[in-house]
């Protein structure tokens, strides 16, 4: 059994009297590429911010590698990489400034990948020595990907890493994630509301909800296992195997949306009840509402 | 005996159907209509990975499915190949479960709308002919 590389045990956060992750538990193993999902406002940054010690808890611990994250050793800062929701460069310094002064932080940098990544996505020399502050939200949000990966970390956490970004860029990102970050085994960590990128790059998901993951697994075992089973409330007043949510409409119609049952996707031959496969923008809204 | 290329597959998003899966039941597709001869190159699971934008892993995952199944073998050295067909190869029977899917998608829609078997049936007869 491999240990786990991020292991959160318990951890709660209240921001005044409301609370935001009530004593979630989550395991992260080496070489996961997972998704984190849930609505605007669920603490996806929040439980990010916290996962790398970048938040203290009000209850609970983290663990990166065995280390308590409040207290991390600079060998094991230096394998992370992370990609903030809101752009935290310096602003003042040029594209080159603010690489070159990371550079000196971490002992792995990677000089090749970061020259070829500027070229790639167009940093051409005067963008390069152009002030943060005057590219655009997408052109920062490529500069604060670069930077992340720069190191060759070993753990890449990234908060909606292309919400900035067109489908253009999008792909480009896509692209650097497979070739440059998921062939080499680094554990993935990212939140994104653009559901088709995380189907082609996570094989796990948690969906966030209510302070806690309220449902995790591989991409597509939640894909093949999960099911609406619709028809009147008469042929299912009885609770279904794996179920998940449950709504009655105003027709007395109830729609149940299970995972893990046994339901096989079937015809409306028994007597009126239909089960149905979904999509994994289904699956968001039937989980995390 | 060619090696195609990786674009010769493609995947949708937002699909019910996990993109393994929709790359297994393509392959599948494409050696029963003929267009993968036995012997013939499959692109690695990196060239596919690339040019999709995928996971390698969610390639590998339906190549080894394929593997498994016997529609793919491995090359000796790297690569995987189109498998020789075994016995007569697939009989029309065979080739229409390939459809299954498809097909009990557009049943279930069918019943949504509360089509009846008739007009169903005339409707797909009537694009089949349209198509040839």
């Amino acid at each position: 059994m491999t240990t786990p590389i991020i292991q959160s045990s318990d951890i709660s956060k209240y921001f005044g009297s409301a609370i935001v992750l009530n004593g979630l538990d989550w395991q992260i193993m080496p070489g996961q590429v997972i998704g984190l999902l849930g609505r605007n406002g669920a603490g996806k940054s929040t439980l990010l911010e916290c996962l790398l010690g970048l938040r203290e808890l009000d209850a609970g611990s983290v663990r990166i590698d065995g280390e308590d994250v409040a207290q991390l050793s600079e060998a094991t800062r230096a394998r992370i990489g992370y990609v903030p929701q809101k752009s935290d460069l310096f602003e003042w310094m040029t594209p080159r400034q603010m690489l070159g002064y990371f550079k000196a932080l971490y002992p792995r940098w990677n000089n090749a990948k970061v020259d070829g990544l500027l070229a790639r996505w167009g940093f051409d020399p005067l963008m390069q020595n152009k002030p943060i502050s005057k590219l655009s939200g997408g052109e920062q949000q490529r500069l604060s990907i670069i930077r992340a990966l720069a190191h060759d970390p070993e753990l890449l956490v990234l908060d909606e890493p292309v919400s900035a970004l067109d489908p253009v860029g999008r792909r480009d990102f896509l692209r650097e994630l497979i070739d440059g970050v998921i062939e080499r085994g680094t554990t993935v960590v990212f939140s994104t509301h653009i559901l088709s990128d995380l189907e082609r790059v996570a094989l796990d998901l948690a969906f966030l909800r209510d302070g806690k993951i309220a449902l995790q697994g591989r991409l597509d075992d939640l894909l093949e296992g999960a099911r609406r089973v619709v028809g009147p409330a008469a042929l299912l007043d009885k609770p279904l195997a794996g179920e998940l949510r449950r709504q009655r409409a105003a027709d007395g119609t109830v729609s149940v949306v299970t995972y893990g049952g046994v339901a096989p996707v079937s015809s409306g031959k028994d007597a009126g009840v239909r089960v149905e496969a979904l999509s994994l923008e289904d699956l968001f809204i039937e989980v995390t509402q | 005996m060619t090696t195609h290329p990786a674009h010769l597959f493609s995947i949708a998003t937002g699909s019910s159907e996990p993109i393994y899966r929709q790359l297994v039941d393509q392959v599948k597709r494409l050696v029963a209509a003929g267009q993968l001869a036995p012997g013939d190159g499959m692109p690695s699971v990196r060239e596919v990975a690339q040019s999709l934008a995928l996971n390698p892993m969610t390639v590998s995952k339906a190549w080894s499915l394929l593997e498994m199944e016997g529609v793919l073998t491995r090359r000796r050295g790297l690569g995987m190949e189109v498998a020789a067909r075994t016995g007569a190869g697939q009989n029309a029977q065979e080739r229409a479960e390939l459809l299954r899917p498809t097909l009990e998608r557009a049943a279930m829609e069918a019943r949504q709308l509360e089509l009846d078997p008739d007009t169903v049936l005339s409707l797909f007869t009537q694009i089949l002919k349209e198509q040839a």
